[in-house]
C-alpha cells in the first residue's frame, strides 16, 4: 500500500510570500493516499530534513513529495535525506512550485496557489507509480585528454600530470603554446611573455605523465563521462621527428624560403616551406607544409628536394602518412582558445587599405624582439621611422552587428603598447589612444592605467567614424572627443586596431564532436555563469581558456586550473555511481527493428543476434531519451519518466 | 522631476520624450537608450565641421529629456541627412532618425523654422520646385541664364491648387 507524504517549502518569503502555504497543506493531505502533509520554512535546512526524515518513520511512508524550487538545485539533497530514513532515493519526486510558480507569478496570490495545487496534484499522482531504482557502479578510466595547447591547455596538464595522472595533450598546431607565445610583454606586471611561458612548455615536454601529441586533431568521441573513446589524428610533419633534432639547416636551404607568409608572425614575416613556428618551439621538430613544399605539390624541387640534401639524420620522409590514434579517457578539458576577428568586417577602418592599419596581435609581433623586425618599429610600408602611432579600441567589440561583447583585453593592451612604445622610442612619439570606456579592472589594471595617464600618451574618448589613406600613403583620421568637445584631426605613421575576440572558426565541429553547446557568441558554454563556470552540459567534459569565453592571462590560467580539479574529482576515483535513470526495453514489444542504434549518440543500443532484440547497454546509456523518442513501436521507455506516468500527470490537471 | 539643468533651469520633458518615441515607432527604429556616448557619430558627421551638429549630443539630450533646448536649436536643421550614424552605429541606433523626430515636432509645435528650409517649402508649395532657377556666372564673368543658352522656361504644375492640397493633406497626416 502507497503512504505519501508531501513536504511544503516556504523558501523564506520566495514561495511563502506568494502561494498560501496553509491552504496548500490542507488540499494537499486530502489527496487519495497521502497520508501526511506539512510545511516549513526552509526544507533544505537540516531542522527541514529532520521534518522529512521524523515523518517518514512515525507514518511508514513510502514515497515523498517535496514541493519546493528546481530540482537542478535540490534533488540530490532531498534523495539523500529519504535515503537516510531508509527509502529507494528514486522514491522522491518534486513539484517546482518555486521557479514554475511564486516567482512567476508574484503579482497573482490566487491564482499562483491555484497553480501550486495542480502542481503537487500532479507530482503525488506521478509518485504513486515510482519505481525504486538501483545506481550501478562503473569503472573509471584514471587517463585524462587536454585539446589545446596554449596557455590554459598547458596549465591544466600541467595540474593534472603534477597529481599523478596521465594526460594526452593534443595540439593542432606543430608546437605548444598557443598565442601567448606570439605576445611580447604582459600586462600589468610587463613580464615577457615568453619568459613566463617557456618554462612551463618545457615542463610539459619533460613530464614522464604527459604525452605530448603535436600537429595533430580530435576527430571522434564516443562514450560517457569516466570512459571516453577518443579519436585521434596525426597530421604527417613529412619529417621523421624520432630522427629530426631540430638544427634547422633544411629551413635554410629549403627554395621557398622567405617566400612563405608566416602565420606565427601574423603575416609580417616570411619563412621557408620546412619550418618551426618560432625558436622556443616545443617539440622542436621541423615540419613540412603540405601546401607550399615544392616536392610534396609537383613531386619535383629542382634536380633533388635540398632539405633531403643536407639533412646528415635522413629525417625528411615525403612518403609519410597521417596516421589514427585511439585514446580511452576518463575526462576531457577543451582549451582550444581563440581566434581574431577580421578587421575588415568594419570597412570603414580601412583595414586592408594601409599595410601600415594593423591589429594588436600584429603589433605584438612587430614590437617583439623574436619579431620580424627583432623588435624595432618601423613603419611596415617603407620601413620609415614612426613618429606617431594611434590606437582605436573596440573594433567590432560591443557592437550590435559584430561581437554584442566586450573582448576584456583590448584596454590594457593598448595601455601595455603605449607604455612599451614610449619605452624603446622615447619622448619624440605622439601616442594617442582612442577609446570609449576604458576598463581596467584587473587586479594591478587600474593602477597601470593610472602610469599611462601620467605619462604623455592622449587618451581621446571618442571613436573615429572612418580612417582615410591618403593617395601618398599616409594616414590620417577625425575623432571627436567627447571629453573637451573637440574634433581633432590626428595624423598617424601607424595605426593599431585592438578587434574582438571571437570563437574559433571550428569551434562549431568541436562542439558536435564532444558533444557540448555553444552560446550565442558562439563560444563553448558552461554549466552554469557563475557556479560551475568550467562544466559543460556532457558531464566529463570541461572548458578552460578563451574557447569558453575572451579572458586575460590570470583568468584563463585560473579556470584551468579549475578545470584540471574538476577532471581529477572524476579520474582519482575507481568506479562512478551510473544514474539509474535511463533507457529500458520491453522484451515482448521490441521487434529489433534498429532505430534506436542509429539515433544513440552513445553507441549504447545494440541487437541481440540471438533474441532479435536491441538492447540498453545500461554502463554507455545516459538517459537523453533520443532512443525513446525515435522507436516507432513504443518498446523503449524512460526508466521513472514513462509515458503511462506522464499522462497520468496531464489527466490529474485536465 | 529630480533633475534640473542649472545652467538653463530646465527640466527634462517626458511628453516630448514621447513624441518623439512615437514617431520612432513609426520609422520602426528603437528608442535612443542604448547609446553609449562613444561619438563616433560625431567623428564622422558632415555638417558638424560648418554647422556644429552633434548628433551624440542630440541622442543624449533626448535620451535625458531636454527636448526644447533641441526644438528651439538651429542644428537639427542642418543634418545633410548623409545617413552614415546610422551606418556606422555600433548599436545599431540612428542619430539622423531622431533628428527628423525633433524636426516634426518643432514644425508641428510652431517653433521657429530655418529661413532657407521655410524659403524652400514656400518655394515647394507655390511652384513645386525647391528653388527658381538662378542666373550663374561663367568662367568668363558672363552671366548665365537659362534664356541665354536657348532652354526653355521650367514647366509649371498646371493646377498648383491641386498640388498645394495634396501637400498640406500629407502635412497635417504625418504632423498631426
Amino acid at each position: 500500500m502507497v503512504k505519501i507524504g508531501v513536504f511544503i517549502c516556504h523558501c523564506g518569503t520566495n514561495i511563502g510570500g506568494v502561494v498560501d502555504i496553509d491552504e496548500l497543506v490542507e488540499f494537499s493531505s486530502r489527496l487519495d493516499d497521502v497520508v501526511f502533509a506539512t510545511d516549513y520554512k526552509y526544507m533544505c535546512s537540516d531542522p527541514g530534513a529532520r521534518v522529512i526524515k521524523e515523518a517518514i518513520e512515525e507514518h511508514e511512508l513510502t514515497r515523498v513529495v517535496v514541493t519546493s524550487c528546481s530540482p537542478r538545485m535540490h534533488e540530490p539533497t532531498f534523495q539523500s535525506v529519504i535515503e537516510d530514513a531508509g527509502l529507494n532515493r528514486f522514491c522522491l519526486e518534486m513539484a517546482n512550485i518555486r521557479e514554475h510558480c511564486s516567482w512567476v507569478h508574484k503579482d497573482k496570490k490566487e491564482e499562483a496557489t491555484q497553480k501550486a495545487k495542480e502542481l503537487v496534484a500532479m507530482a503525488v499522482r506521478k509518485s504513486k507509480t515510482l519505481e525504486p531504482l538501483k545506481s550501478f557502479q562503473k569503472e573509471v578510466v584514471h587517463d585524462a585528454l587536454v585539446i589545446g595547447a596554449g596557455i590554459a591547455g598547458i596549465q591544466a596538464s600541467l595540474d593534472l600530470a603534477e597529481a599523478g595522472k596521465k594526460v594526452y595533450l593534443v595540439e593542432r598546431e606543430p608546437s605548444i603554446g598557443g598565442r601567448m607565445a606570439q605576445l611580447d610583454k604582459t600586462f600589468p606586471t610587463l613580464d615577457c611573455s615568453s619568459c613566463i611561458l617557456t618554462p612551463k612548455m618545457m615542463d610539459v615536454a619533460r613530464h614522464p605523465n604527459i604525452e605530448l601529441l603535436t600537429y595533430s586533431e580530435v576527430t571522434e568521441v564516443d562514450g560517457s563521462v569516466g570512459d571516453f573513446d577518443v579519436k585521434v589524428k596525426r597530421k604527417p610533419a613529412y619529417v621523421d621527428w624520432d630522427k629530426c633534432n631540430g638544427c634547422g639547416e633544411c629551413a635554410q636551404v629549403c627554395r621557398m624560403k622567405g617566400r612563405v607568409e608566416d602565420e606565427f608572425n601574423e603575416g609580417l614575416g616570411k619563412r621557408s616551406a620546412i619550418y618551426v613556428p618560432f625558436q622556443q618551439a616545443v617539440p622542436l621538430k621541423y615540419t613540412i607544409d603540405p601546401n607550399k613544399c615544392l616536392m610534396l605539390l609537383s613531386g619535383r624541387c629542382g634536380e633533388s628536394p635540398p632539405c633531403q640534401d643536407v639533412c646528415e639524420l635522413g629525417a625528411i620522409d615525403y612518403e609519410q602518412e597521417e596516421e589514427m590514434m585511439e585514446l580511452n579517457v576518463g575526462s576531457i578539458i577543451v582549451a582550444t582558445g581563440y581566434d581574431m576577428m577580421d578587421p575588415n568586417g568594419m570597412y570603414e577602418y580601412g583595414y586592408d587599405h594601409s599595410p601600415d592599419i594593423i591589429t594588436n596581435l600584429e603589433f605584438e609581433r612587430l614590437i617583439s624582439s623574436s619579431g620580424p623586425t627583432s623588435g624595432e618599429i618601423r613603419r611596415i610600408s617603407d620601413g620609415e621611422e614612426v613618429k606617431s602611432v594611434s590606437f582605436i579600441l573596440c573594433v567590432g567589440s560591443r557592437d550590435q552587428d559584430l561581437q554584442e561583447y566586450c573582448c576584456r583585453i583590448g584596454c590594457m593592451s593598448a595601455l601595455k603598447h603605449a607604455y612599451l612604445l614610449r619605452d624603446h622610442l622615447g619622448d619624440e612619439v605622439d601616442l594617442n589612444i582612442c577609446y570609449t570606456d576604458i576598463r581596467s579592472f584587473g587586479k594591478g589594471y587600474e593602477e597601470f592605467y593610472r602610469r599611462i595617464r601620467d605619462g604623455n600618451t592622449t587618451l581621446i574618448r571618442g571613436r573615429p567614424s572612418e580612417i582615410n589613406v591618403e593617395k601618398d600613403g599616409s594616414i590620417n583620421f577625425n575623432v571627436f572627443d567627447t571629453m573637451t568637445q573637440k574634433l581633432l584631426q590626428v595624423n598617424s605613421d601607424l595605426v593599431v586596431l585592438v578587434p574582438a575576440l571571437v570563437p574559433r572558426k571550428d569551434s562549431g565541429e568541436l562542439s558536435q564532436i564532444l558533444r557540448i553547446s555553444e552560446g550565442t557568441d558562439g563560444f563553448f558554454l558552461e554549466s552554469h555563469p557563475k557556479l560551475k563556470p568550467a562544466d559543460t552540459a556532457t558531464d566529463g567534459v570541461f572548458i578552460a581558456g578563451c574557447c569558453q569565453g575572451p579572458k586575460d592571462i590570470p583568468d584563463a590560467v585560473a579556470q584551468a586550473s579549475g578545470a584540471a580539479s574538476k577532471a581529477m574529482g572524476i579520474i582519482s576515483r575507481e568506479e562512478l555511481e551510473s544514474d539509474p535513470m535511463i533507457a529500458w526495453v520491453d522484451e515482448d514489444i521490441c521487434v529489433g527493428c534498429g532505430v534506436c542504434i542509429d539515433v544513440c549518440p552513445y553507441s549504447a543500443r545494440e541487437l541481440n543476434e540471438v533474441t532479435g532484440i536491441a538492447e540498453v547497454d545500461e554502463i554507455l546509456c545516459t538517459g537523453c531519451g533520443g532512443c525513446i523518442a525515435a522507436c516507432p513501436s513504443n518498446a523503449c521507455i524512460h526508466k521513472n519518466m514513462t509515458k503511462q506516468q506522464i499522462l497520468r500527470m496531464i489527466d490529474e490537471v485536465i | 522631476m529630480s533633475i534640473i539643468d542649472l545652467t538653463s533651469m530646465a527640466e527634462p520633458e517626458g511628453e516630448q520624450q514621447d513624441k518623439i518615441n512615437e514617431i520612432l515607432k513609426t520609422l520602426k527604429e528603437d528608442i535612443p537608450n542604448d547609446c553609449y556616448q562613444c561619438g563616433k557619430c560625431t567623428s564622422g558627421c558632415e555638417a558638424f565641421i560648418l554647422l556644429e551638429l552633434e548628433p551624440h549630443k542630440v541622442m543624449a539630450l533626448s535620451k535625458s529629456g531636454f527636448i526644447d533646448e533641441l526644438l528651439n536649436s538651429d542644428v537639427i536643421w542642418t543634418c545633410v541627412t548623409c545617413l552614415k550614424c546610422k551606418e556606422r552605429c555600433p548599436q545599431d541606433l540612428a542619430p539622423v532618425d531622431v533628428i527628423f523626430a525633433l524636426k516634426n515636432i518643432a514644425v508641428a509645435s510652431g517653433k521657429q523654422i530655418d529661413t532657407g528650409i521655410s524659403n524652400m517649402l514656400q518655394s515647394v508649395l507655390g511652384s513645386g520646385y525647391i528653388q527658381q532657377p538662378k542666373e550663374v556666372v561663367d568662367k568668363d564673368n558672363k552671366a548665365v541664364t537659362r534664356d541665354s543658352l536657348g532652354l526653355p522656361s521650367l514647366p509649371a504644375p498646371k493646377e498648383i491648387q491641386k498640388l498645394q492640397q495634396v501637400l498640406m493633406k500629407a502635412a497635417t497626416e504625418t504632423l498631426g
